[in-house]
């Protein structure tokens, strides 16, 4: 009474084209939600730096209440807590239109926006006040020193935590099947439902997280690599 | 290289589930040396098992494994034992079997011809079949009126795929667990959740305003609740079989059917007399 393996399954029936919708739905919501992270990242994690007080309050106020709060309950919220505040019509043609993926998006992005606001943040503090003063010296203004000096170097030095990030934000998109967004977890789970074949249809989403994820990381390493600048970060022993 | 990507497969498939795919022992011997029966069932599904107003872990489905399935599994191990409660889901219930996590699924589990490849059912202890649960007044009346609708369904219920099937107009969506879904309901992000009928009675019974909400339609789908175990125990499957066996022949089974669906019960649901006639059918009356 051993359970017997039947690794068919995957590729008979409609399994196939239930994997690779929810790979394309995982990709397409982990790349929109990276994008606004990267976005609200950068922004937060340069302005809990700045001089200005009430910046840096905002600034982490945001990164204090948004990483601080399990992933799973912004999922609700951003489902269940914000469309009842706007207006019934424009609800009803939310929900027609895939709110749960646009939610789901939101609180992916949201999250990890502030959770690598805190890797740019450490980056930036990384590079001596010097920097800064020399550029404000050569008569740079506060946005310009950030923008053409401090960010383009702490962007590379950040290279190596901003790829966790990144590989947790894959893997985290997977918690969208709550809100019932068919993604790759959600697909497998599909095809356990039609085969009763938890295992193998468990195998085939692990393996594909795990051939993105070091695909991303590989990719992640060339750039590391590629823009390194020489003299600035040591290393020991082979490069990455 | 074909092995090595076989023993990866399995490692990540033992990962996956956080515990090793071993051969399984049979259940009455692990029953007997550890001294409890540990079952998988729901924390949400009033009133088969659920968790109710003073924190107590009880039901229906519950009930029938304490008072029939125990005896009869004590009677065979030759010893008292202890009944202990795991949660389980649809996406999680057949892992958990397979895993040697619990020893029986008890809990609204549909005996479907897919489900006895990878599990064994016992007799089926209720019958019930889909419908819909909507908002009063609601222009869904039965199953052929839901093209265009958004329609909440829990995943890996047999009645998501039936519409996913028969009925690709609709727009599913699909809920991990029935509270999410209910709330999805109740919101107006959907505009119909589609469950067994008698899980959606519950519901309707525990919302906030039970009188705005209506259940519709004729059963589009049979779901006979079967207890699910591990395939090819048969001897444990036999004491399963036969502790509700003896709940038919002895009326046990109609008391604490009575206790959870009669007048005074917490969901008043009275049997039928086809679902009475199925269920003694299969005991050969």
């Amino acid at each position: 009474m051993s359970y017997t393996f039947k690794w068919s399954v995957l590729w008979t029936g409609e399994s196939g084209r239930w994997l690779l919708q929810g790979l394309l739905t995982t990709l397409e919501l982990s790349a929109l939600a990276w994008l606004l992270a990267v976005a609200l990242g950068i922004v937060a994690g340069a302005l809990r730096t700045v001089r200005f007080a009430p910046l840096r309050w905002a600034a982490t106020s945001y990164v204090e209440f948004f990483r601080n709060v399990p992933l799973l309950v912004w999922m609700f919220f951003w489902y269940f807590g914000v469309p009842p505040l706007l207006p019934r019509a424009v609800q009803d043609w939310l929900f027609n239109h895939g709110a749960e993926f646009w939610a789901g998006m939101l609180a992916l992005g949201v999250y990890h926006g502030a959770r690598i606001s805190e890797v740019i943040r450490s980056g930036i503090q990384s590079i001596p006040r010097t920097q800064f003063e020399a550029s404000v010296a050569m008569g740079l203004t506060t946005f310009q020193a950030y923008r053409l000096i401090i960010l383009p170097v702490a962007l590379r030095l950040i290279v190596p935590p901003a790829t966790n990030e990144s590989l947790n934000l894959l893997k985290n998109s997977s918690v969208a099947l709550t809100i019932s967004v068919a993604e790759l977890t959600f697909q497998t789970r599909q095809i356990e439902t039609y085969t009763a074949k938890a295992i193998e249809a468990l195998t085939a989403g692990t393996v594909i997280y795990l051939v993105l994820c070091l695909s991303i990381a590989m990719i992640m390493a060339r750039v590391e690599r590629r823009y390194a600048i020489p003299g600035l970060i040591a290393r020991v022993g082979p490069a990455a | 290289m074909k092995k090595t990507v076989a023993v990866v497969l399995v490692l990540a498939a033992g990962l996956a589930l956080a515990g090793p795919v071993v051969a399984q022992q049979d259940t009455l011997e692990k029953i007997k040396s550890s001294g409890v029966l540990t079952i998988g069932t729901r924390t949400g599904s009033p009133p088969f098992a659920y968790i109710n107003k003073n924190n107590e872990w009880v039901g229906f489905t519950i009930d029938l494994v304490e008072m029939l399935v125990k005896p009869s599994v004590e009677k065979a191990v030759g010893k008292s034992i202890k009944v202990e409660k795991k949660e389980s889901t649809p996406p999680t219930r057949i892992p958990l079997l397979t895993s040697n996590s619990v020893d029986l699924i008890a809990g609204t589990m549909t005996d479907t011809p897919q489900r006895r490849e990878s599990v064994d059912f016992s007799l089926t202890f209720f019958y019930t079949g889909a419908q819909f649960l909507v908002k009063k007044g609601s222009p869904i009346k039965s199953i052929n009126d839901i093209g265009g609708k958004r329609i909440a369904a829990q995943q890996g219920a047999t009645n998501a795929k039936i519409i996913r099937e028969k009925y690709p107009q609709a727009q599913l969506r699909e809920f991990p667990d029935q509270p999410a879904a209910f709330q999805a309901l109740l919101q107006g992000q959907v505009d119909a959740y589609t469950n067994d009928g008698i899980q959606l009675y519950g519901l309707k019974a525990k919302a906030p305003n039970p009188n705005d909400w209506d259940v519709v339609g004729d059963f589009y789908s049979e779901e006979p609740y079967g207890m699910a175990m591990r395939k090819g125990d048969t001897k444990f499957k036999a004491a399963v079989d036969a502790g509700l066996k003896n709940g038919f022949e002895s009326g046990k089974y109609f008391e604490i059917y009575d206790k959870w669906f009669g007048p005074k019960g917490e969901l008043p649901y009275p049997m039928t007399p086809p679902v009475k006639a199925y269920l003694l059918k299969q005991i050969g009356k």
